[in-house]
């Protein structure tokens, strides 16, 4: 997130507000964005898809000037040159084949039909589509049409991605091939943009995340800096094993735990005030119990926790 | 062209050519010109039957005669007993009720009444029984048997005798009886009128036998008649259309039904001064107008006029019914209206305006994309229904070849029309994409009304306000410009009422700006509407310019 003096940021949102009528979409939003993969985090209906919105000049701010490259998107459609957009809709047109469909709106970036078919067959192989792209979309499963999506925001190489969740609905496979996708698009260095609800999706892509809530600007900067201010503050840690009496009387002694509690059978909860601390003695004591675990899980260390500590200390 | 734009045209293109309605609506018009063909051909196969356009060839009074035959003679069409050849009634005098002189003899036919003091009276003198014929009653000797009125007194008889007659004796006793008659009657003898009362008389003229004509005499028995050189004596008539065209007085009243009437009409209608004729008026070797007296010309050969003219009727008629009013209207309904609306409905919308077009270009090439794939439709579809007709039409060769500047024209205006309508139900989709339909059909329903109206009548003032109205100003216009003589047949339709219906369906072009030219009126109508595509364009990107699109 740095802004550079001589060429204007890929996003700069300034003080933008947008409301339907009475409901409030962004809230007096300012934002920098400019290189490397951003999460935007958000509950539904915290103004992720109106922020993209405004970024693809799809509505009009209320307040506020957004820019793209230094460029209003509402009044002119240049900087969509450099931007590549994945909208959360599902709708493509059915009838036609993955090259078709990549093909066609890659002519709308003003290529020839040969450059359009031969850039087209580049971005469906980078999404792993190669094999299927002469089927019609209307076939296509869920993952395989984000997939088609993503490509075709990518066929003219821009510089910003927006992704607008684009892990939603898919099934496990096609979630982490995506990632690694966006992951590998950042490692090439260019800006991208992707919103999710699920803290754990970020977590797995990118480290600098924006969380938005009620259309305001929550938190911005390092995932792990956030969440070392929610580690501070009473967790739970899930631990099912074969006998969970004994691993809790290895745990009580220990100074970052400060309850213990048998929910079910075989399960062992863990209350801590700070998650770092109590994941950092875990794999020793784990390992001294002699015990088979078999999955230790963070049941607060989700969105909605983060949001709930952030709320709380903003208030 | 721009990469961009043919892409969006390209996508346009394939996106109509997978919609249902896209191929159910021009199936439709495939459908309608087909069947148009085979009526026209069905009509072409069939001679034309002669029509008696004047109407003389019947026989209303049912006297065996038809009303050309009647006309002749001067005897009416509408009273039975009045023929060719007829007994007529010929009045020669009367007694009025002040008259001096009272008396009169002879062997007349009386009508009046009267002392009539007989040698002979005519039982069979009969009629209608409105007409009051004396019944005299004869008996076996020949002798009437009346009422005996003898010891009457006169105003007894006066008013007691009406339409009959009473038998006063011979008083005076010279062997003949005398009767008071009041009524019509025939026979000889002295009748002495009462003060105030009226008797006239006459006599019957000998019946001659007149033979009845056939009436197909009189079914095109009056042709068209033109004069190479003007005012020659019949043998320098021409059927018309002659080469030449000059103005001045033509036609000849073959039949001679205009100078049998010689009586209030079929004179001098035309007012030019010469009797029974027809007045043409050219200018620039076109005929622009003929006024014919009634009567004269008037029931010309079908055969020789109605395949031209039934054939231009034809052409003019599917080319502003159903090229320009029917498909003009009907294929931009099914394929403009949602041609960006349907898009924000679809939810596809985003994936176009992500890239780097601008709104109103979108509108415009989705526009043009529409416009390749009907445009391309009528033109192709009214070259194909051009080929054929003028293949089935009349003339020695093979193909009309002066149609097919027509053809082209009617499906030139076809797509024009296309853009227009196109831009406006485009725009309407877009101002309103939940009621865009009804606001389209409104104005659809506006569009179809003015356009017929425009047919019938161009020179109406608020039709203007149309589409449709400028659009069959154009086939007008092309329609001239084609076939320059159609003026001609035009009036040749309307003053000799051949009933073609090219007068109905053509009418010299009105928007000329004063001049007369079918060019100016082409080019006007051509600017009309292409300003209204683009106003309507301009209207859709401030609309859509504005949108959000959610």
């Amino acid at each position: 997130m740095t802004i550079e003096q001589q060429d204007p940021p890929a996003v700069l949102i300034d003080q933008v507000s947008k409301w339907y009528g009475q409901v409030i979409g962004i809230n007096d939003l300012s934002l920098a964005i400019d290189g490397g993969v951003t999460g935007i985090l958000g509950p539904n209906g915290a103004g992720k898809s109106t922020l993209f919105k405004l970024m693809m000049g799809r509505i009009r701010p209320s307040q506020g000037s957004v820019r793209l490259f230094g460029v209003d998107p509402w009044k002119n459609t240049s900087p969509y040159r450099r931007v590549g957009y994945v909208s959360e809709s599902e709708k493509l047109y059915e009838w036609m084949t993955a090259l078709d469909f990549v093909t066609t709106l890659a002519r709308l970036h003003g290529m020839t039909r040969e450059e359009a078919i031969e850039r087209s067959a580049h971005v469906l192989e980078f999404v792993g589509l190669t094999d299927v792209m002469h089927k019609e979309l209307g076939k296509y499963s869920k993952g395989m049409r984000q997939r088609v999506k993503i490509a075709h925001a990518l066929v003219h190489d821009p510089d910003l991605i927006i992704l607008d969740e684009p892990l939603h609905g898919c099934d496990p496979l096609a979630r982490t091939s995506i990632m690694s996708v966006i992951r590998e698009l950042g490692e090439q260095g260019k800006t991208i943009l992707v919103s999710s609800h699920i803290l754990e999706e970020i977590e797995r892509i990118t480290e600098q995340i924006v969380i938005l809530h009620n259309g305001r600007l929550l938190a911005i900067g390092n995932l792990h800096a956030i969440r070392g201010l929610l580690d501070k503050h009473p967790h739970r840690i899930m631990i099912n094993c074969e006998d969970p009496r004994s691993l809790a009387n290895l745990f009580v002694s220990e100074e970052p735990v400060f309850g213990v509690r048998f929910p079910r059978e075989g399960q062992l909860e863990i209350q801590t005030n700070d998650l770092s601390a109590a994941h950092a003695i875990l794999p020793s004591i784990v390992v001294s119990s002699n015990q088979k675990i078999k999955s230790i899980e963070n049941p607060d260390d989700n969105l909605d926790s983060l949001l709930g500590y952030l709320i709380k200390e903003g208030s | 062209m721009d990469r961009k734009a043919g892409a969006v045209i390209e996508l346009t293109i394939r996106q109509l050519r997978h919609r249902i309605s896209t191929w159910v609506v021009l199936g439709v018009g495939v459908l309608l010109m087909a069947l148009l063909l085979a009526f026209y051909i069905d009509s072409v196969r069939e001679s034309f039957e002669p029509i008696d356009n004047d109407g003389d060839s019947e026989d209303n009074d049912g006297d065996g005669y038809p009303m050309g035959q009647e006309r002749k003679w001067g005897t009416p069409d509408w009273n039975s007993d009045l023929y060719p050849g007829a007994s007529e009634y010929i009045p020669e005098s009367d007694i009025d009720w002040n008259d001096e002189s009272r008396t009169k003899s002879g062997n007349k036919s009386w009508e009046g009444s009267a002392f009539f003091e007989a040698s002979w009276v005519d039982d069979q003198y009969t009629g209608n029984w409105w007409d009051s014929h004396i019944d005299w009653n004869l008996n076996q000797e020949g002798m009437p048997e009346l009422t005996d009125c003898s010891d009457w007194e006169l105003e007894e008889i006066i008013e007691g005798i009406w339409s009959a007659a009473c038998d006063l004796g011979d008083g005076d006793g010279d062997g003949m009886t005398t009767y008071y008659v009041s009524g019509k009657w025939r026979g000889e003898g002295t009748a002495t009128v009462p003060e105030d009362f009226y008797l006239s008389w006459g006599y019957w003229t000998e019946e001659v036998y007149v033979e009845p004509e056939p009436p197909e005499m009189y079914i095109n028995e009056d042709g068209i008649d033109c004069f190479e050189i003007l005012m020659l004596g019949p043998d320098d008539r021409v059927d018309c259309p002659s080469e030449t065209r000059i103005s001045g007085s033509h036609g000849f009243d073959d039949d001679g039904d205009c100078w049998a009437t010689n009586e209030g009409r079929g004179n001098d209608d035309n007012k030019n001064g010469i009797r029974c004729d027809v007045q043409w008026i050219a200018s620039n070797g076109v005929v622009t107008r003929i006024e014919a007296d009634e009567l004269v010309d008037e029931d010309p050969d079908e055969q020789e006029y109605i395949g031209e003219l039934g054939h231009r009727t034809f052409v003019i008629a599917v080319g502003k019914m159903a090229f320009i009013i029917l498909l003009g209207l009907f294929i931009p309904l099914f394929l403009s209206l949602g041609l960006v609306r349907d898009e924000t409905e679809n939810g596809t919308l985003h994936l176009l305006l992500s890239k780097p077009i601008h709104r109103a270009e979108f509108i415009i090439y989705r526009l043009m994309g529409y416009l390749a794939v009907s445009g391309s439709y009528v033109v192709a579809l009214s070259l194909v229904v051009g080929l054929i007709s003028s293949i089935l039409g009349p003339g020695d060769q093979l193909i009309r070849f002066s149609d097919i500047p027509v053809w082209i024209g009617i499906g030139a205006a076809t797509a024009l029309v296309l853009a227009a309508y196109g831009s406006m139900f485009n725009a309407m989709g877009l101002i309103s994409p939940k009621y865009g339909v009804y606001l389209c059909i409104v104005f659809g329903i506006w569009e179809f009304m003015m356009g017929s109206f425009s047919i019938v009548n161009p020179n109406w003032t608020v039709a203007s306000v149309s589409i449709s109205h400028w659009a069959l100003q154009m086939i007008d216009a092309i329609v001239l410009l084609a076939w320059p003589d159609t003026i001609q047949w035009a009036e040749m339709d309307r003053a000799f009422e051949i009933n073609s219906g090219l007068s109905f369906f053509w009418q010299p072009p009105v928007h000329t700006l004063g001049t007369t030219s079918a060019a100016i009126a082409l080019l006007n109508s051509l600017v009309v509407l292409l300003l209204v595509s683009v106003i309507w364009i301009l209207i859709a990107k401030s609309v859509f310019s504005r949108r959000e699109i959610m």
